[in-house]
């Protein structure tokens, strides 16, 4: 089974968690990207609407679990067949929210060509920045590595096993 | 309560297994009963684009949905960015409502479209 293991810096990672937290737990009761069910059986949108936001909390949980004591012992998370899916959702949710939420006032064409330069942000958007941009960046590992088990599906069990070690560029200040 | 069945999710299964392993069958292009499409008319899935989620995302969001080769899970992820939205899949309403529903499982922004809306 492929397995990603990404040791993060514990200085820059762990002051992100508490606006990841805040985040994900207004996302318990909100879906994350816009929708609109117009064209919905009028009694089908209650059952759609719950079974989106039961998917993004159980994902949610997933990612916000990748944080726990065991993390804040050796700044390590791991990402594997299992979970890759479920976390590189959970991550979309949170940077839709974080976009939404902690960072409106910067334009569409900013966010996407990538061309914010964290040092001139106002102190307030520093921290949401600096979480959208983690979220990237796990996606982009999880993409590049586990697209393949993704694909797939967690369950498929043919892939030989094989152990990756990715860094996460801004968040590892602590590579062997 | 909804005719559709349990879960709106459990639907969705069989039709994601299909797609991730047969990318030669891509679902826009498999043939549909005439006489559904004279009772119901058929319904578009469009995706919208979003500055959030990243071109790789959404042509792996596309792979997994429908089961595109990534040429043409790129060629709609593209469309999106370039043009502000792009028809991902047409056909019948209940399918294009699971692909929606699929799709906004992902975090996309997908609305159904059909020829009576413009």
């Amino acid at each position: 089974m492929k397995r990603i293991e990404v040791k993060l810096s514990l200085p820059v990672v762990a002051p992100l968690l508490d606006l990841m937290k805040a985040s994900s737990d207004v996302l318990e009761a909100q879906i994350a990207a816009p929708i609109t069910l117009d064209d919905i059986d009028a009694d089908f949108r209650e059952e759609w609407r719950a079974e989106l936001l039961a998917g993004q909390q159980e994902e949610l949980h997933a990612l916000m679990g990748l944080f726990n004591s065991d993390f804040f012992i050796n700044g390590v998370v791991a990402f594997d067949e299992d979970n890759a899916e479920i976390i590189v959702r959970a991550c979309s949710a949170l940077r839709l929210r974080l976009r939404r939420h902690d960072l409106s006032v910067l334009e569409d064409e900013q966010l996407e060509s990538g061309g914010v330069d964290l040092e001139t942000l106002p102190a307030a958007l520093q921290k949401p920045f600096m979480c959208y941009v983690f979220l990237g960046t796990i996606q982009e590992l999880i993409i590049q590595h586990l697209d393949g088990a993704i694909l797939r599906g967690p369950v498929g069990d043919a892939e030989p096993s094989e152990d990756y070690g990715a860094d996460a560029d801004d968040f590892d200040s602590e590579k062997d | 309560m909804s005719d559709r069945g349990p879960t709106i999710a459990r639907r969705i299964e069989p039709l994601l297994a299909g797609a991730g392993t047969r990318p030669g069958l891509a679902p826009e292009e498999v043939a549909l009963p005439q006489s559904a499409y004279a009772v119901q008319g058929p319904w578009r899935v469009v995706v919208l684009n979003d500055p959030v989620n990243s071109m790789g995302y959404v042509v792996l969001v596309f792979r997994k949905v429908f089961g595109f080769a990534e040429p043409r899970a790129r060629r709609h992820m593209l469309e999106v960015h370039e043009q502000g939205r792009s028809v991902v899949w047409s056909g019948l309403r209940e399918q294009a409502e699971l692909y929606a529903f699929a799709l906004q499982q992902w975090h996309l922004t997908a609305i159904l479209e059909t020829d009576e809306a413009h």
